[in-house]
């Protein structure tokens, strides 16, 4: 073994431009692994979020609404135009059937006035029932919402002292989310005793009359529903438009798949890049060890000449195959954990595709997984190479011109 | 030491029109003596390389044994027949043999490092380089030598170890006049000291120190 080892490093010392080419193939291996891992699972666990956040079966808005409560604008902007839907209508929601779980959603538009800091939408949720946004909230924030407190998109800048204003009142930034790449980047979310007391305050103002005539406590922007499991969704759906007023209320689902597609078409778009320069890679290192195996049939039988047996030098290309490869993905893995910031940044900004960065465990597999996989790749194949030839007679292999 | 060869031959495929193989060595009973220098002589291709080569534990006879003390080396394990070639055999093969990644040293060296004791020949190889006239190559690589100084690298190589058997093709091919001397007096040596050693050749600078010559012709020794 001490010999085999010594012999490689010489070998590597002597070949510099031989080791360094192997090198930055496996490098480059090491590096598509990291990379269209990262991108996948970043882009996956942004869908996921989306879904989540997307996941309401149906969606009920009042019908007055129109254009404006289209699936869309509820779901992505928090829109509903002004319009409430009364008490007396969501009551009547509990005696539909096949509703799993129902949560309402009162939406505020703050004026672009002095009274307020910034015209945004803010989103009241109640935090008992909802489902849609507490999950990816969460994940933003360890501590959920108090009374008081509101949580901010990414695009909403705020003064230092970590406050704004709607309607005269001021309130307190308890965080802010990452960018998701939708309208929601530009709405405040907060629960529903909060947004109770802003809609009060609005109420006194010019640009909010139509809330003069709601009471913000009994009344909703929206209700988002999720449907049991063996019910037809859109059967609930019109169930509901039959038998209740003044609402509207459309199956979400077709929204949802058409985003997640989108995705979906990225992320497959990524996968098959990043598996067709696996490929590629994988051949080019085969073709390049059985090349230099071939030119080194010379080498191989002088040793045994000297008096080496096979496995002797089977073990002398793996020890120099093993620190060539070593080599090589570890400064992939580097160059990859280097760039990872700046490319997470540009394809947030630049392709507005929810991005989340994965967790320290699966940052961790990631590295070891792209370290190891073409660490194993450059040894096995270098090995077989040998193998290969060191199972000719060495007399035949003297014989060869090096 | 005693290497016997019990009607070795060779066959060989090849990719012609007619026949697709052939025997380059036809069952050869050999038995070099020890203490002598046997030399081997031929037309190109008539399988001295072949025979030899089958002789040193390099290339499997297609029939007939090749036997050292009374051992069939072909029977043993690539691993015990690699050992055998480096503490028995001291072979000069033809052709240039260096491994370009050591240097002079290293490379005379090499059959000692191999099985882990190499500091302890390094006089010994300084020894060899200066008998043969290379001591001031010590710690050049040996891609930067001449054919002769390779040559003589080779040379020393195959004797570091003290074999019992030496065989060696084309020692002298690419040697002028007087190298050739240096080379063959350090063989002669070693046969008087008790080794067998078997020498293929065209140079006539080599017989005056054969002790048995033989000729091969179209894979058939016959004893001169
Ligand atoms: N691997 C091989 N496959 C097929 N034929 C071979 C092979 N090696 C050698 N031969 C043939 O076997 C015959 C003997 O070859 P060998 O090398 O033993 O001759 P040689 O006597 O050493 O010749 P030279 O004096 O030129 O070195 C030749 O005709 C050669 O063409
Ligand atoms: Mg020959």
């Amino acid at each position: 073994m001490r010999f085999s080892l010594a012999i490689a490093c010489k070998n590597i010392r002597r070949r510099p431009v031989r080791a360094a080419l192997m090198c930055i193939i496996v490098l480059f291996l090491s590096f598509t692994a990291f990379m269209g891992g990262y991108l996948i699972i970043s882009l996956q666990n942004g869908l996921d979020g989306y879904r989540a956040r997307l996941g309401a079966d149906i969606i009920v808005v009042p019908s007055a609404a129109q254009g404006h409560g289209t699936v869309d604008n509820v779901l992505l902007h928090g829109i509903t135009g002004n319009y409430y839907i009364p008490q007396d209508s969501l009551r009547k929601l509990d005696g539909i059937e096949g509703i799993e779980k129902n949560t309402c959603q009162f939406y505020l538009t703050s004026a672009k006035a002095s009274c307020c800091s910034a015209r945004v939408q803010i989103i009241g949720f109640d935090p008992v029932t909802d489902f849609t946004v507490t999950p990816w909230i969460n994940s933003n924030i360890d501590s959920g919402i108090s009374d008081g407190d509101i949580i901010i998109g990414s695009d909403i800048a705020y003064p230092a002292d970590g406050s704004i204003r709607f309607y005269g009142e001021s309130y307190h930034v308890a965080a802010q989310l990452e960018k998701t790449g939708t309208g929601l980047d530009n709405a405040v979310f907060t629960n529903r005793n909060t947004i109770d007391k802003m809609a009060h305050s609005a109420a006194g103002t010019v640009e909010r009359e139509t809330l003069k005539d709601i009471d913000p406590e009994n009344a909703a922007s929206c209700v988002l529903i999720k449907v049991k499991d063996g019910y037809d969704i859109s059967a609930v759906a019109d169930d509901i438009n039959i038998h209740i007023s003044k609402v509207r209320a459309t199956p979400s689902v077709s929204m949802i798949e058409s985003v997640a597609q989108g995705f979906g078409n990225v992320s497959v778009f990524i996968s098959v890049i990043t598996v067709g320069i696996w490929l590629i890679s994988v051949i080019i290192i085969i073709a390049v060890f059985a090349l230099m195996m071939n030119e080194r049939k010379k080498e191989f039988a002088v040793l045994r000449v000297a008096g080496a047996s096979g496995k002797m030098i089977v073990s002398a290309v793996s020890a120099e195959a093993a620190v060539i490869s070593i080599t090589g993905s570890v400064i992939g893995l580097v160059i990859s954990l280097i760039l990872t910031a700046p490319l997470s940044e540009s394809i947030r900004n630049h392709f507005s595709l929810p991005f989340m960065q994965p967790d320290m465990m699966i940052m961790l597999f990631l590295s070891v997984g792209s370290v190891v996989m073409p660490f194993l790749i450059g040894v096995i194949t270098a090995v077989l190479s040998a193998f290969r030839i060191t199972g000719n007679e060495s007399g035949l292999l003297l014989r060869e011109d090096a | 030491m005693k290497l016997t060869a019990e009607k070795i031959g060779r066959m060989y495929f090849r990719s012609g029109r007619d026949t697709n193989f052939f025997y380059a060595v036809q069952s050869i009973d050999f038995e070099p003596e020890e203490g002598k220098v046997t030399v081997i002589t031929g037309r190109s291709g008539s399988g001295k390389t072949t025979f030899i080569n089958m002789l040193c534990g390099l290339l499997t006879p297609s029939c007939g044994k090749v036997m050292l003390d009374g051992k069939d080396i072909y029977a043993l394990s690539d691993r015990e027949r690699s050992l055998l070639r480096n503490r028995s055999f001291g072979i000069i093969p033809q052709g240039q043999t260096g491994l370009q990644c050591l240097t002079v040293a290293e490379n005379v060296l090499l059959p000692v490092s191999m099985y882990g004791r190499a500091g302890e020949k390094e006089d010994k190889a300084k020894k060899l380089l200066e008998m043969l006239g290379i001591d001031d190559l010590w710690d050049v690589y040996s891609n930067e030598l001449s054919g002769g100084e390779l040559r003589r690298m080779s040379v020393a190589r195959a004797l570091i170890n003290d074999p019992g058997i030496i065989v060696a093709d084309e020692p002298t091919g690419d040697l002028d006049g007087d190298t050739t001397v240096l080379v063959m007096e350090l063989l002669k040596k070693r046969s008087e000291n008790g080794a067998a050693v078997i020498i293929v050749t065209h140079d006539k600078d080599v017989m005056p120190y054969a002790d048995t010559v033989y000729t091969m012709e179209k894979g058939v020794l016959k004893k001169q």
